[in-house]
């Protein structure tokens, strides 16, 4: 009891330690941040000069170049319809297998149980030839329903974080609802779902960060400028900005922007998701 | 920072053994015709985006198919030979290995410290959290393609600028190939570390605190705590969090493909990069198909090793 007062100055010292020592290296980490982000306040030449200084002359007008010449406007409303659309039917059809699953026991349901586990192990990689291949044959290559249909592949990945959360469920609640007279389809939308709704916020979030920020799938079936998504959009920025990094830089602040707004509000549900998705996975 | 629950990692391994059990009390719980319903939307999305192009993916890579001739020929293992004989598709599975490997003990050993001191109290520590994770967030191609521009060969290039500064010439970052692997491996470790502390720290958060109040009255030191208490509770996360690397790995494509598009030469050519250059943009079906095969094996492979590692663990630790 004596020590308690020293001890607790070395830990002071300590705790500023640790700040001083995490705060310079958090510093050393976020150069490529604060690089982009001061790059596009800078003419090309400025930049060149001088990669980490502050402009010489602030300039907006990378901005304006970027929203004339570039359809970074475009490219955001096909990422936004991809993700909202391809995320909202995954964790319908995820949701909906995994109540099936809990409604009955049976060889049926453990069938499918290890049917989906084993479809879980297969990477997209493994089938990527003959999905475009099919894409091709319905006619759906260079579309957004076509890139959509592809992403209801995850799915699978939704259920498996649905389905453990909902075995928790006291299951005399939707036997007290079912004696009351309500369907199974009542109990799933009006019982189920709202009673499922941190998992079910913890995989849309995930699910959309995932969604949104994929390249490759874009990268194989967009090939038209009008369809492209924000990340395929800045991949092409490369190409479309050669000698001009400022505007490149630019492209890739305003497809940053949206990705920071989300983690700044979703942060938790990430770190959620990557816990529960690390059990399943 | 909210705490998360948890969840044992043998769930998964559970999972399937629960499956086959009844339980009789369930049964009534639905009519008949309802589990099949809402298993239909699930069992469409399997039966078109797995099995069948699986079962294709396998015939194919059989097979001299160039996705336009209607002679299609059984060539046995041809297109297997092929690849451990083609340069460009051995780098790159080369790569890919080494990738998964460095990545996964790079971040591992580097999460872990960062997450203790992440879960201490320090000034700014939100602040750091956040930005440490927040680099893992955004799109690996995004990311990619800014350190390529950091990485300029140029003067101008913000590193060589960097150097110049303490009066080093400039270096060809990209364009050595061991020092372009190198490179990529690092960006790999800068976004991921971050991310996986967060995992790490989800688990921390979750080791009772009585373990290291007690401790602490049998004189126990910060040293000793870390080693005895700290590691043995995270095993389990060690477990999870570098399975995620090794598959995430072994699967990678778009951070070398953005930063060097698997030059210079093959140096830093990815596994799917060549699956998706020879299946389809090269139109040689076989060869990509086989490939895609091997691939999937050996992803089977790792999750196998997984789940008997996440067995043994769990009875150890449990």
């Amino acid at each position: 009891m004596i020590r308690t007062h020293p001890g607790r100055r070395a830990d002071g010292r300590r705790t500023a330690l640790h700040s001083v020592v995490m705060i310079s290296i958090t510093a050393v980490i976020a150069v490529p941040l604060y690089y982009i982000v001061i790059s596009t306040f800078k003419t090309p030449i400025d930049m060149a000069k001088s990669p980490l200084g502050l402009p010489g002359s602030w300039t907006f007008d990378n901005y304006v170049n970027v929203f004339r010449t570039s359809p970074v406007v475009r490219s955001f409303i096909n990422t936004l319809i991809v993700t909202v659309v391809g995320v909202a039917f995954q964790v319908l059809i995820g949701s909906m297998a995994a109540y099936g699953m809990i409604l009955r026991k049976g060889r049926l349901t453990a069938a499918v149980g290890t049917v989906l586990m084993v479809a879980f192990c297969i990477p997209m990689q493994s089938t990527l030839i003959p999905l475009y291949r099919m894409e091709a044959s319905l006619n759906l290559v260079n579309t957004l329903q076509g890139l959509i249909l592809i992403y209801l592949g995850s799915a699978i990945f939704c259920y498996f974080l649905i389905v453990g959360y909902m075995r928790k469920l006291p299951m005399s609640l939707l036997e007290a609802a079912r004696i009351d007279g309500a369907g199974p389809f009542r109990i799933y939308w009006q019982i189920v779902l709202p009673l499922i709704r941190p998992i079910l916020t913890t995989v849309v979030v995930f699910q959309t960060l995932s969604t949104w920020n994929d390249f490759m799938w874009p990268n194989v079936l967009l090939s038209s400028t009008e369809n492209r998504t924000i990340v395929l959009q800045v991949y092409n920025a490369v190409g479309q900005f050669s000698t001009d990094w400022p505007s490149f830089m630019t492209v890739t602040v305003i497809a940053l922007v949206p990705v920071f707004v989300f983690f700044m509000f979703c942060q938790k549900w990430i770190v959620s998701g990557l816990v529960a998705g690390s059990v399943k996975q | 920072m909210t705490k998360v629950d948890v969840p044992p990692s043998t769930d998964a391994v559970q999972a399937v053994a629960r499956t086959g059990a009844r339980r009789p009390g369930r049964r009534a719980a639905g009519r008949n015709w309802a589990p099949t319903a809402f298993l239909l939307p699930i069992a469409a999305v399997f039966v078109v985006l797995y099995a069948v192009p699986l079962a294709e993916t396998i015939y194919y890579s059989f097979t001299d198919f160039n996705g336009f001739s209607t002679d299609v020929n059984l060539v046995g293992l041809a297109n297997y030979r092929t690849i451990f004989t083609d340069p460009s598709l051995l780098t790159g599975l080369g790569f890919t290995l080494a990738f998964a490997l460095a990545t996964t003990l790079l971040i591992t050993m580097l999460a872990i410290p960062l997450a203790v001191v992440l879960n201490k109290k320090f000034f700014g520590r939100s602040l750091v959290r956040s930005i440490f994770f927040f680099v893992g967030v955004p799109s690996q191609v995004i990311l990619g393609l800014v350190w390529q521009y950091i990485f300029s060969p140029l003067n101008s290039g913000a590193l060589n600028s960097v150097l110049a500064k303490f009066g080093m010439d400039p270096v060809s970052w990209l364009a050595d190939p061991q020092i372009a692997r190198g490179c990529v491996v690092f960006v790999a470790v800068w976004a991921g570390v971050g991310w996986h502390a967060m995992l790490y720290l989800a688990y921390l958060q979750a080791i009772p605190a009585d373990l290291y109040e007690q401790s602490q009255v049998d004189g126990a030191s910060g040293r000793q705590q870390f080693f005895h208490i700290t590691l043995p509770q995270l095993v389990p996360a060690v477990v999870v969090s570098s399975f995620l690397l090794i598959t995430g790995g072994l699967r990678v494509y778009e951070l070398p493909f953005a930063m060097t598009k698997g030059g210079p030469g093959y140096a830093t050519n990815t596994i799917t990069q060549s699956i998706i250059l020879r299946g389809l943009a090269q139109s040689d079906y076989g060869v990509g198909s086989a490939l895609a095969v091997l691939f999937t094996v050996a992803c089977l492979a790792v999750i196998l090793v997984q789940l008997r590692l996440a067995g043994i663990v769990s009875k150890r630790f449990a």
